[in-house]
């Protein structure tokens, strides 16, 4: 409890501090959103850590314009009605300058509005449906590739290097999984492939065994998952269990180490096959920040590197354009290129990355996942 | 194809089972109290943790073999969740007891949140997971296709009759079992007759905390993974059987959750899984609006 | 135990003390001790004993309270069981009618005072007012427990964003359309299930809120699935309230000459929706007066005995769910056109509870507490927002503590008395 306890009086410090904030505007103020409670809360946790030790690391070299970072946190749960009140939130009480944010599609879909109409941007760390920047807004950016990109990667890969004829296509129904198979899918099919089976399952469920005999039925060689690792992990288990030796493909959703826990170990996971950034940890610009972070006895998994990198865009771009007016910065940020942890970032004029950085990463019997060559 | 139609039901065999033993705790309260109890589905998710949690402490002492860690498990879970069962009806429901309907119910969701968040500020958000404890699958053939039965459904499935055979005895057989079934009919009759009624609300949570316990282990033990959120959508399944069977009676739980888990199955294997909830909620309104009782509860009687 | 002695019994105090203490340790001391972490586990004693000394000093201090006379008092008041209607003296006035005026122009004075947070805060307690209005007519005066109500809210908001997508209907044309078409759904919903009996009741309702969630989930070629859909912003005779025109008409602050407001169209919704709060509030005020809205109450107290009387109870209750979705399908409308965009994912089953814990703590039946307790929901959970992770726990524990204190709701329902006029026989 004491950990709990000191997060509640961690809580009202920095709750306490934010109302403060608004009297004292020497600082840059910048909003963390994504879901701190619920069930997605690992990954807020995730974009926090990575944003905090970017705001230290830039207010140590100098800060914005000489000016401090200061964060502020704004939870949505990974609900969309919250998402809305929290973009609000951040917009009049708080004053940010800019958002890193959110985790969840469906609730930077409607937040990025909020953001836009008010003239600041917004970077999402994690982000990957296609919509998002794909509605003319000016100030919304994203740090990571889009579903299409993703679903063309895993869709060339299945039918160049697995030479699979039959693929079953499985996604949870949700924004993240249904847009990601759903453009693995229209791959496929340019690819002259058809799906031997198109299905979903509901989220926060764990028997998926009728899908599976399903899936067993269809004769597939090639299981394509478009979902997260809660769902992922016991279905994988279920078409071992069932003597379904298909191979298993699926997106970032399945990025954690938890990914073999709910599996049931990592003898099921291994040979599991799936698309992600080119490993961040891996990258050279990106070495002393990972060994501070776990230093520090924090393990960056996932968006962590992700996040750090959006904060050190938002601070380029501010830098850059001199001021931290939200048109300005953009329009610097659509024509610059800039250093990250993530190696060297640019934008095109709809707020995508130029250059997708997806490969495929293949998970081994000891439960981790080694970049294939 | 049969063999496909097979392995579905089997499939929709376990997925029943487990409905029913969590069903019963819903359909135990409801008969007793009359009230639905939100929070019961979230019980089971601690039932769940304790498993796991039980599971981490067998193999750390050195326990390893099957027999020895699932009884360890399962007495440790049963006992602890019991406990929570108890715990929960007196301090959220009791107080309630002379109230209006609604306020229990009330009462429950608030319950419900508060599991589901003290579990996640204690146990954190990630997914949580066992290692799988039983191995191996019995392959069946049959004509063109087969039929893999894993050892661990086997298993379910006859600790489920087991569960509810020790249930059955205790309900028809004890006196424990007579004083419940007297409280269910008149629990003032029952009062004036000298039951310790306030006692027996408080045993027919610990029974429907310790099947929900039971479950929590065969569930754990078969999917592997669960996480505080868990509760939610089983709980909701679970409630939907009971009354599907008829809320109230045992055996109608059962019944329920099987009819249920079955159907589920074979309409995700023949039609499309998209739709399978929505085909159980319809197979639920069709039948209640047939017989209002549900399968096997007893008909309503207005009294005046 | 020791009821009638005045003295303190510090024997029982330490027993229960301990006793206590047992069981939290055995209940804590699994969950907060023993942390999983992965397959394997790591121990954290000193969380179990802070807990276990916390609960063992609450209920120290409980016990000796207890045990003191104002204490046992206070206990008692636990016990007591006042049931029942309670009706006002003829002619009776209540004192808080002065509070209208003063709660109109604090709601007028609101757009000029708040910032856009604290007008979208209020828009969504509005939208909850509406909502918990709307169970209030079935649950509260009817005595129908309805678990599924979220559906008729989601097809009041869908009803806008896909009127908008397919037919170009706009914002004005779906406020009645919607209330048409969620009434409708109420009757399809309300007629085979009037047969059934409270929580059966309840159970079918909630199967039908999720079939309905469930399909606009699954129909992509129509709603788009779980991607959600756009929902147009309100426009008022082709005036619109965004920086940019989208659908052809002029921005307001070009029409004006004014510079851009960021919050004209919060401030129009916000506008809007307190106009038909009020509506509502007329409406409902007039119903519970009316014949049909005393039929209500009859059946949810005896239905037999309304039967014998010769009331319609299929047209009675059916006028009740109809009456209720659509005031749900109006909220509907706008929370979409407030939230700008919608998913299935906001019309899941806790809203439906959200909104019975609404009705039930405000009072089933009363208005008045609907309203407010609506207002410190919503509020409570953006407030809440303060206390970061374990916000969701306090407001579970403030549930349950609301209804152990008020558990008839924070107003009990009342009804006005009538005397018997002179020269009139009885």
């Amino acid at each position: 409890m004491s950990q709990i306890y000191r997060k509640g009086i961690l809580a009202l410090a920095i709750g306490s501090a934010l109302s403060f904030s608004s009297l004292v505007q020497a600082d840059v103020v910048i909003g963390v959103a994504g879901p701190f409670t619920g069930a997605n809360a690992a990954y807020g946790e995730q974009f926090w850590k990575g944003a905090t030790l970017a705001a230290e690391d830039i207010n140590a070299a100098g800060g914005i314009n000489g000016e401090k970072i200061k964060l502020v946190q704004g939870d949505d749960a990974c609900e969309p009605k919250q998402a809305v009140a929290v973009a609000n939130r951040l917009v009049d009480s708080e004053k940010v300058k800019a958002v890193i944010g959110h985790f969840c599609s469906s609730n930077t879909l409607p937040a990025s509005d909020i953001y836009d109409e008010a003239g600041i941007i917004s970077i999402t760390p994690g982000s990957t449906n296609p919509q998002i920047t794909e509605r003319g807004l000016t100030g919304v950016f994203r740090m990571c590739g889009r579903d299409d990109q993703q679903g063309v990667v895993a869709a060339n890969y299945i039918v160049d290097t697995l030479k699979a004829k039959k693929v079953a296509v499985i996604h949870d129904k949700d924004a993240y999984g249904q847009g990601l198979a759903d453009a693995m899918k229209a791959q496929l099919a340019k690819r002259g492939v058809k799906e031997v089976l198109y299905e979903g399952l509901t989220r926060g469920e764990k028997d998926f065994n009728s899908l599976v005999t399903k899936i067993r039925s269809s004769g597939a060689e090639v299981v394509y998952f478009g979902g997260l690792h809660p769902e992922a992990g016991p279905l994988v288990r279920q078409m071992r269990e069932q003597g379904v030796n298909a191979k298993f493909v699926s997106g970032d959703g399945i990025v954690s180490a938890d990914m073999v826990t709910t599996a049931g170990g990592p003898q099921y996971t291994k040979g599991v096959l799936m698309t992600f950034g080119a490993d961040p940890l891996k990258s050279p610009a990106g070495k002393g920040v990972v060994d501070k972070l776990r230093a520090s006895g924090y393990e960056p998994e996932g968006y962590t590197l992700y996040s750090y990198a959006s904060l050190q865009a938002v601070a380029a771009a501010f830098n850059g354009a001199g001021s931290t007016e939200g048109e300005a910065a953009s329009e610097w940020l659509k024509s610059h290129t800039v250093p990250t942890v993530l190696g060297e970032k640019s934008w095109d004029g709809k707020g995508d990355l130029k250059v997708s950085d997806y490969v495929m990463y293949e998970w081994d019997d000891k439960g981790k996942y080694n970049q294939l060559p | 194809m049969d063999g496909i139609f097979l392995q579905q039901l089997i499939n929709g065999l376990t997925l029943g089972s487990v409905y029913g033993l969590i069903a019963i705790g819903y359909t135990m309260v409801y008969g007793i109290i009359g009230m639905i109890n939100f929070a019961h589905g979230d019980v089971y998710m601690v039932s769940a943790y304790l498993a796991a949690i039980g599971l981490a402490l067998m193999s750390f002492f050195g326990l390893h073999s099957f027999p020895v860690m699932i009884l360890g498990t399962l007495i440790f879970s049963v006992v602890v969740t019991s406990l929570y069962g108890w715990a929960i009806e007196r301090i959220a429901y009791k107080p309630l007891r002379n109230s209006t309907r609604l306020a229990p119910l009330i009462s429950a969701i608030g319950m419900s949140l508060i599991l589901q968040n003290y579990v996640q500020l204690a146990q954190g958000a990630r997914q949580q997971g066992v290692p799988t404890l039983l191995d191996g699958a019995l392959r069946l053939h049959i004509g063109e296709g087969f039929v893999i039965i894993t050892y661990t459904k086997i298993f379910i499935i006859v600790a489920s009759i087991v569960g509810m055979g020790l249930l059955t005895y205790v309900i028809q057989k004890t006196t424990l079992g007579r004083m419940c079934r007297a409280t269910q009919q008149d629990r003032k009759m029952a009062q004036i007759l000298g039951i310790n009624t306030d006692r027996v609300i408080s045993y027919v949570f610990i029974i429907g905390a310790a099947m929900a316990a039971l479950a929590g282990v065969l569930i754990t033990m078969n999917y592997g993974t669960f996480d505080f959120y868990a509760g939610f959508i089983i709980g909701i399944k679970a409630f939907t059987a009971a009354v599907l069977g008829g809320i109230g009676s045992l055996p109608g739980a059962m019944l329920g959750g099987i009819i249920l888990g079955v159907s589920e199955a074979q309409f995700a294997g023949l039609v499309n899984s998209d739709y399978k909830d929505v085909f159980s909620f319809s197979l639920l309104v069709l039948i209640l609006i047939f017989r209002p009782q549900g399968l096997l509860g007893k008909p309503h009687v207005a009294k005046v | 135990m020791t009821q009638t002695s005045s003295s303190f019994d510090i024997k029982v105090i330490l027993r229960d003390t301990f006793m206590v203490g047992l069981v939290s340790l055995i209940l804590f001391g699994p969950i907060v001790g023993i942390v999983l972490d992965g397959y394997g586990f790591n121990v954290e004693p000193q969380r179990v004993a802070i807990m276990v000394a916390v609960v063992m000093a609450g209920r120290f201090l409980l016990s000796v309270f207890g045990q003191t006379n104002k204490g046992r008092a206070w206990i008692e008041s636990f016990r007591r069981n006042d049931g029942g209607v309670h009706v006002l003296p003829p002619g009776y006035k209540s004192n808080l009618r002065f509070i209208l005026p003063v709660v109109i122009l604090v709601a007028i004075a609101l757009p000029f005072l708040a910032n856009k947070y604290w007008l979208t805060v209020v828009i969504l307690c509005l939208i909850y007012v509406l909502l918990g209005l709307g169970l209030n007519i079935v649950v509260g005066l009817a005595g129908l427990l309805d678990l599924g109500y979220v559906g008729f809210y989601a097809i009041g908001a869908y009803g806008l964003a896909l009127g908008y997508q397919y037919l170009g209907l706009g914002f004005w044309t779906m406020i009645p359309l919607a209330a048409v078409m969620a009434a409708v759904a109420g009757a399809i919903l309300g007629f085979p299930v009037l047969r059934m009996h409270g929580d059966y009741l309840a159970i079918v309702t909630l199967g039908f809120g999720e079939i309905i969630r469930l399909v606009l989930n699954n129909w992509l070629e129509f709603t788009n699935g779980p991607n959600g859909v756009s929902a147009p912003s309100p426009t008022f005779f082709g005036i619109e309230f965004g920086r940019r025109a989208k659908e052809g008409g002029v921005p307001i602050h070009e029409l004006l000459g004014v510079s851009y407001n960021p919050n004209a169209t919060m401030i129009f919704i916000y506008g809007v929706l307190f106009l038909i709060v009020l509506l509502v509030l007329y409406i409902k005020h007039r119903l519970t007066r009316m014949p049909i809205g005393r039929a209500w109450e009859a059946l949810r107290e005896d239905e037999i005995a309304c039967r014998a009387m010769g009331l319609n109870h299929v047209l009675v209750k059916l006028s009740a769910f109809m009456i209720g979705a659509s005031t749900a399908g109006i909220a509907g409308v706008f929370f979409a056109t407030y939230q700008g965009f919608i998913n299935p994912a906001s019309f899941n089953f806790f809203e439906s509870v959200l909104v019975l814990a609404i009705v039930v703590l405000g009072g089933l039946g009363s208005t008045m507490g609907v309203v407010i307790s609506a207002f410190v929901m919503t509020l409570l959970f953006e407030v809440l927002r303060e206390f970061g992770d374990i916000r969701m726990l306090v407001f579970g524990v403030l549930m349950v503590v609301m209804m152990m204190w008020r558990p008839r709701g924070l107003i009990r329902i009342s009804r006005s008395g009538f005397a018997i006029r002179k020269g009139v026989a009885p």
